[in-house]
């Protein structure tokens, strides 16, 4: 909950950060090489037909359709009591079908359907979200380290990752979960432990392009340690690779959460979407041909992850409109 | 000759890893260790137990613990099963060939599915064709695995009867086997077709750029040509790697497939294990599906440096 607050909160800044950011760097390309490659851009898009531009424009609209159902998605989540008629809790006669006074019917143990989902979805975002903020957190580090000092530091610290990507994530965390019988945090824990590498890698080629930037060699020059000009110089500057890779964390973060569940490894006292279809597999609701059961949760997961998959697909279309489609 | 060293070491790491953290496991996680190696509700006496942790050696030091381990590895000896009452090593290789071939023929589909779709909504990107596909990709690589393959299951199994629901086959013929397999395959190749889709999409978009590219259009080549003879080879080759990666992703789908259309590969075999808390054969599972995935990175580190000359003569 407090993470999805504190993301509201920060949206607006953040906006006008990355705004800020990118001014920065349109002066730095304009005085370096990138004058290149926007010439051959712009070229390209005169005689092959191939209108980047509209490509963007593209993105764009997915986007905004994103932003749109990722708001919803928040507020269902932020304020669950508007929409749901029930406490999630509340019993009635179970296994009922959809009428006007259950808009989707009743589970196995009598709870109000739509309530439930209503009430799934802070749980469900907030898995995704605490596990995003841990492994961006993580990758933001070790990425900012091995790219900031290079040398053997680098060696090790990549070689690290490499070996962590290569092991399969699902098995290792169906593992743990059958060993550690989970509590939310401890899923929230793994997931976020789990997922780090592609972020540290990204982090670490784009620390090794600012690091030989004009300011953060004169920043050096004047002396000031490598901690502040982490923060200061570079971090500013990875945030716009960040959030992409941020929110297509929380999406993972949420399917993985979602298959955990199913497979009943989830945390039954918190109900989220996952656990939700897990039961309606489970207890009967797919025998019964219950769609108002099992539908909706997935349908629930699918749209959210979407919706968060496309904002952050967004963000890396507007990397790649501005400064050419060599950034990466 | 550096790189490839610095590559195989990693591989050794990776390797090493994977099997400290399976030898660790079951002894650093709480309760009893000797529970935490025979599995949970396995009923047995204070005696029976006492008699276990000598032959386990559990009592031992760690690094003599270790060196069993190993020794028991090598000899393909994975544990026992208290539950379904034979080694695992058994129960694993009655089972896994089932999943290796529902993996292979989904993989195979779905890299060729997405990597032509791909290519061609990466070259006309603009098109509401394209869009829709690209739409539609971008959906179903949202969709949880599980959650596809229940609507699958309810729309063409239950809904209009076209294929059964559940097993391998009713009598083991080809035919009968490739009509139970076809909707998990579907399901299976449709997902990994969407991770291609996207990837060949960009790859396409950003090859397609390139100075070759308006060279093959000044010889007079027509758009398809370029596509497929020219920019497909070098667009195609971050599919590779994809591959190998996803193969471990494939595999955890897979295993959530099998679940939902009660296929007897790993994947039931995991949940079995996840339900009766039959802790050796989930080890045992970790570590086959673990090396599995390690295995399909090495190849494709090697198909990769066969169709990347780059990657062989460092410039």
């Amino acid at each position: 909950m407090m993470q999805e607050e504190a993301y509201i909160g920060e949206n607006t800044t953040q906006e006008s950060k990355i705004r800020k950011s990118t001014i920065q760097e349109s002066i730095i390309q304009e005085s370096t090489i990138q004058e290149n490659t926007r010439q051959w851009n712009d070229f390209r898009s005169l005689n092959l037909d191939l209108d980047i531009r509209k490509y963007g424009k593209n993105l764009k609209r997915f986007n905004r359709g994103g932003l749109f159902l990722f708001t919803f998605f928040l507020i269902l989540a932020l304020i669950p009591a508007l929409f749901a008629p029930y406490s999630p809790t509340e019993r009635f006669i179970p296994y009922e079908a959809p009428s006007t006074a259950h808009l989707l019917g009743t589970n196995d143990i009598g709870n109000d359907i739509l309530s439930e989902l209503v009430y799934g979805a802070r749980i469900s975002m907030m898995v995704g979200f605490a596990s995003a903020c841990i492994s961006t957190l993580i990758g933001l580090m070790i990425g900012l380290l091995s790219g900031y000092f290079r040398g053997t530091l680098d060696e090790l610290l990549m070689g690290f990752t490499d070996v962590v990507l290569i092991i399969p994530k699902i098995p290792l965390i169906i593992i743990l979960g059958a060993f550690l019988r989970p509590s939310i945090w401890i899923l929230i824990l793994v997931l976020g432990l789990l997922s780090w590498e592609s972020i540290a890698r990204i982090v670490r080629s784009k620390t090794l392009q600012i690091r030989e930037a004009g300011y953060v060699k004169s920043a050096r020059c004047m002396g000031f340690s490598p901690f502040h000009i982490m923060v200061s110089d570079i971090f500013p500057n990875l945030v716009h690779v960040l959030l992409p890779k941020f929110m297509l964390a929380t999406a993972s973060a949420m399917i993985s959460e979602a298959s955990l569940s199913f497979l009943g490894l989830g945390d039954i006292s918190m109900k989220s979407w996952g656990i939700m279809l897990s039961f309606a597999f489970s207890r009967g609701g797919f025998i019964r041909e219950m769609w108002w059961w099992y539908l909706p949760p997935g349908v629930c997961i699918t749209l959210c992850v979407m919706s968060i998959a496309l904002i952050g697909f967004g963000f890396e279309g507007r990397e790649k409109e501005k400064r050419g489609v060599d950034a990466e | 000759m550096h790189e490839a060293a610095k590559k195989t070491f990693r591989y050794v790491a990776s390797f090493l890893l994977i099997v400290t953290l399976n030898f660790a496991l079951p002894r650093l996680m709480p309760g009893d260790p000797v529970k935490n190696l025979i599995g949970e509700d396995v009923y047995v006496s204070e005696a029976v137990m006492e008699e276990l942790r000598t032959e386990m050696g559990l009592n031992r030091p760690l690094y003599e613990q270790f060196t069993a381990y190993i020794g028991d590895l090598l000899r393909f000896d994975l544990g026992y099963s208290y539950h379904l009452h034979s080694p695992v090593a058994e129960i694993l290789r009655e089972r896994i060939v089932w999943t290796l071939l529902f993996v292979g023929v989904s993989v195979l589909l779905g890299a060729a599915l997405g990597t032509l779709f791909g290519a061609y909504a990466g070259w006309k990107p603009e098109t509401k064709a394209n869009r829709l596909a690209c739409c539609g990709f971008i959906a179903l690589s949202c969709t949880p695995p599980y959650f596809l393959a229940l609507l699958f299951l309810e729309i063409f199994a239950f809904k209009l009867g076209l294929f059964p629901f559940k097993g391998f086959y009713d009598v083991p013929t080809p035919g009968s086997i490739a009509h139970h397999m076809f909707l998990p395959v579907t399901v299976m190749a449709l997902f990994s077709a969407s991770r291609n889709f996207l990837i060949m999409r960009g790859s396409v978009i950003q090859e397609k750029g390139q100075l070759y590219a308006l060279y093959a259009r000044a010889k007079g080549l027509y758009d398809i040509s370029i596509l497929f003879r020219h920019v497909i080879k070098n667009a195609s080759l971050p599919i590779i790697t994809l591959l190998a990666l996803d193969f471990g992703f494939l595999f955890s789908g897979a295993l959530f497939t099998e679940i939902v259309f009660s296929l007897n590969g790993m994947g039931t075999l995991i949940y079995d294990a996840i339900i009766g808390k039959d802790y050796p054969v989930l080890q045992g599972s970790f570590l086959v599906v673990a090396l599995a995935v390690l295995l399909a990175n090495m190849l494709a580190d090697l198909a990769y440096a066969i169709a990347d000359p780059r990657v062989r003569r460092p410039a």
